[in-house]
């Protein structure tokens, strides 16, 4: 009796099982890439009273930005009502995919750079292809050039870097680069560093007066990757890191040609020479964060935006775009957008989405965010802040950039697991566990096994 | 039906994507085994495994063994404030995870509590950075586990012992039984139904860790406390692989299901 019931038990299991895989592929349903509009206008007004739904990432400071924009935006489209759902980058960017595939989802979104995110959105046609409205707007003129490269993928959505735009930027920038503590420098006697030969005969002073030169901490995987990646642009080309990371037809896709190896030779030499934080290995990413800001040493290699500096600490801080060490009249750069928009295929009002999209990377934008301090995009001729010496100097540091075209993409968009690898790689170094080329062949590990999937998929 | 629907019909669209390479969006393409098979050839997919296996130690078999002493204590003489006790040592299953986490975040850090006792008292020697260092990170978690599984076990094991009838014990006392000969020969075997209960459940939250580590290591540092169910959220939502998070998702499963049976089965055997 026993048996018999477990066998009916099994069968019952089984039959729907066995069904079920006979039946269907998962996601088969209408993925083409390519989604276009068929007409575009600029003529909101026609459209009646239209609400937009935008889901954003933008926190703290960027949040009060993105609202001063959306209600200067209202004043001008008054038919136009934007209704902003905030998460932040992870929530986001965890769920975009589903949200997107959802009929009544947001219009809007913010969409990291990338294969994590707008590459597969793409890939998959849930969001628009943008070049209609690129031409509309004049988008295609307005952008620079190294920064539509990053937003763009060709229309099977297999390659990044050239092809269709599928988001446009925001008016605001995010860097990386070198901040100091004008405070402990000033103290000791010391020049604010122009190369990195400067920075390092600084922190060897530092060092010997018994302060911490490098304020770090290596607990967070991800973000303890930006001073690696800040030292790569000082090692590697332009043209070289920015192919890799595009993975071009005709690059090497070689990662030592990017000047990962240096770079991981250059931190690792820092660690053992005491430079970083004691501790550095059991510090979280916000305490880092905080300890630099209340003067517990003198440098940190970090994403522009990320301190909110008080009006007294906007005295005695400072940030510095530092030039290649092998020719030290380039500048090289990490920088993109603070965020990037893209409206979704199934919005049913893309006319009004793409007159949001053009307004916040437009000037007027640019101008609300310099007012309250943070980097602006895409326009010069703004009025900055005449009693922040801190932005002034963040301002320097992105107009070298501007002038070189040295901005390359982050590093990580190069593979969707890329930022993951080179955050534990990165621990495994400074923990002695991996030398600096084992750090780069794991780091080209992941990216091959990526192409490969690309070429397969 | 509803449970059907909520329930079973995930379990079957699991498996089924299991079998595929599939970001979540684009057009899924069949793999057959691929995904159980990198189980074998991918080292992270083992390593965290081997992890695991090193937190059931520290999640089941600690508390367990914690928790017969301390209810072979407190269940049956009188002591005094023993209601405390079990309070205080109950106190971590009422926290939630991420609070119990921070806590210990807290506890861990590099000049955290732990670190300045061991200075204060004279062995700063052996302050290390106990969730930043390779050696100690996944002993650190397990200690976690112990601390919140502790009262758990003890709770369910001071129960079991007040069940048992005091006519054995009397029994027993008059054959000349010590306590300890007491505790191996009545409280045990009289716990044999609490114990497959704390097994079973102690040992399944040991394969589904996450939350702890996720907010304390993040898998760091390195890999070196890398989980299963880590790596199912990683390829589930980061970085979308999700027949390959389907996949650890099944194995994790059938694991749970096959030693909640084994477990389940040795003490009806033995009955």
């Amino acid at each position: 009796m026993a048996i018999r019931k477990r066998l009916l038990a099994a069968v019952a299991v089984a039959a729907p099982l066995a069904l079920l895989l006979s039946a269907c592929a998962p996601g088969a349903v209408s993925t083409q890439p390519n989604k276009q509009p068929t007409s575009v206008s600029k003529n909101i007004a026609s459209e009646g009273d239209v609400t937009l739904k935008m889901l954003d990432t933008f926190q703290g400071g960027d949040s009060t930005w993105v609202n001063a924009v959306i209600k200067q935006f209202e004043a001008k489209y008054p038919n136009v009502k934007i209704s902003r759902t905030t998460q932040n980058f992870d929530q986001v960017m965890s769920t975009l995919n589903l949200r997107l595939a959802d009929p009544n989802g947001p219009d809007i979104a913010t969409v990291n750079n990338g294969w994590q995110s707008e590459g597969t959105l793409a890939q998959a046609g849930l969001i628009l292809n943008l070049d209609k409205y690129a031409s509309l707007y004049g988008w295609k003129s307005e952008i620079p050039a190294t920064m539509q490269r990053e937003l763009e993928f060709t229309p099977d959505g297999k390659q990044m870097g050239s092809g269709s735009l599928y988001a446009v930027p925001t008016a605001r920038s995010s860097l990386i680069g070198l901040y100091y503590d004008k405070g402990i420098l000033d103290s000791l006697g010391l020049p604010v560093p122009q190369t990195l030969a400067d920075f390092e005969a600084d922190c060897a002073k530092i060092k010997a007066a018994g302060k911490v030169p490098i304020v770090y901490g290596s607990e967070d995987k991800g973000p303890n990757t930006a001073i690696l990646l800040a030292v790569q642009d000082l090692y590697g080309t332009a043209q070289n890191i920015g192919d890799f990371v595009y993975s071009k037809n005709g690059s090497s896709g070689k990662i030592a040609d990017t000047g990962i190896v240096q770079a991981a030779q250059t931190v690792k030499k820092w660690a053992d020479a005491g430079w970083l934080t004691p501790n550095y290995a059991g510090i979280q990413y916000a305490d880092a964060v905080n300890a630099f800001q209340s003067g517990k040493g003198a440098f940190r290699f970090e994403y522009t935006g990320t301190f909110s500096f008080t009006p007294a600490q906007q005295q005695s801080f400072g940030y510095v775009q530092l030039p290649q060490v092998a020719d030290p009249s380039t500048v090289v750069g990490t920088g993109s957008p603070s965020a990037n928009l893209a409206i979704s295929a199934k919005s049913k009002h893309p006319d009004a989405a793409a007159a949001f999209l053009d307004f916040i990377a437009g000037k007027e934008a640019a101008q609300l965010g310099v007012d309250q301090g943070d980097l602006p995009l895409l326009h010069s001729g703004l009025s900055v802040p005449s009693n922040n010496p801190e932005f002034a100097t963040e301002v320097a540091g992105q107009n070298a950039l501007d002038k070189d075209n040295g901005y390359v993409p982050y590093f990580d968009w190069s593979t969707p697991t890329m930022l993951d690898t080179l955050g534990t790689q990165l621990q495994l170094l400074l923990a002695g566990r991996a030398t600096p080329d084992q750090l780069a062949q794991a780091a080209q590990q992941d990216y091959d096994k990526f192409q490969t999937q690309q070429k397969n998929g | 039906m509803f449970y059907g629907a909520v329930v079973i019909a995930p379990v079957f669209q699991s498996v089924n994507y299991s079998f595929y390479d599939w970001n979540g969006v684009t057009a899924a393409r069949w793999v057959g085994v691929q995904n159980y098979v990198s189980f074998f050839t991918d080292p992270a997919l083992s390593a965290a495994l081997g992890h695991v296996l090193v937190l059931v130690v520290f999640f089941a078999v600690l508390p367990i063994v914690l928790g017969l002493i301390s209810a072979g204590l407190l269940g049956r003489g009188r002591v005094t404030g023993a209601a405390v006790y079990r309070w205080l040592l109950f106190l971590p299953q009422v926290l939630t995870t991420v609070v119990v986490a921070v806590i210990w975040k807290r506890i861990y850090g590099p000049d955290g509590p732990l670190n300045e006792a061991l200075r204060a008292v004279g062995l700063g020697h052996l302050a290390v950075n106990w969730l930043g260092d390779f050696t100690w990170a996944l002993p650190a978690l397990g200690l976690i586990g112990t601390w919140s599984g502790l009262g758990f076990c003890m709770v369910l094991f001071v129960a079991g012992v007040s069940a048992i009838p005091n006519e054995l014990y009397e029994a027993a006392r008059i054959d000349g039984c010590g306590a300890v000969a007491e505790f191996f020969h009545i409280t045990l075997p009289g716990l044999r139904g609490q114990l497959a209960v704390a097994l079973t459940l102690t040992i399944t939250s040991a394969l589904r860790a996450f939350d702890l580590v996720w907010i304390t290591t993040q898998g760091g540092p390195g890999t070196a406390t890398t989980t299963p169910a880590l790596l199912l959220y990683q390829k589930a939502f980061e970085n979308p692989n999700v027949g390959q998070a389907a996949a650890i998702g099944v194995v994790m499963a059938l694991m749970c299901l096959a030693i909640a049976l084994i477990i389940t089965r040795s003490v009806e055997a033995k009955d």
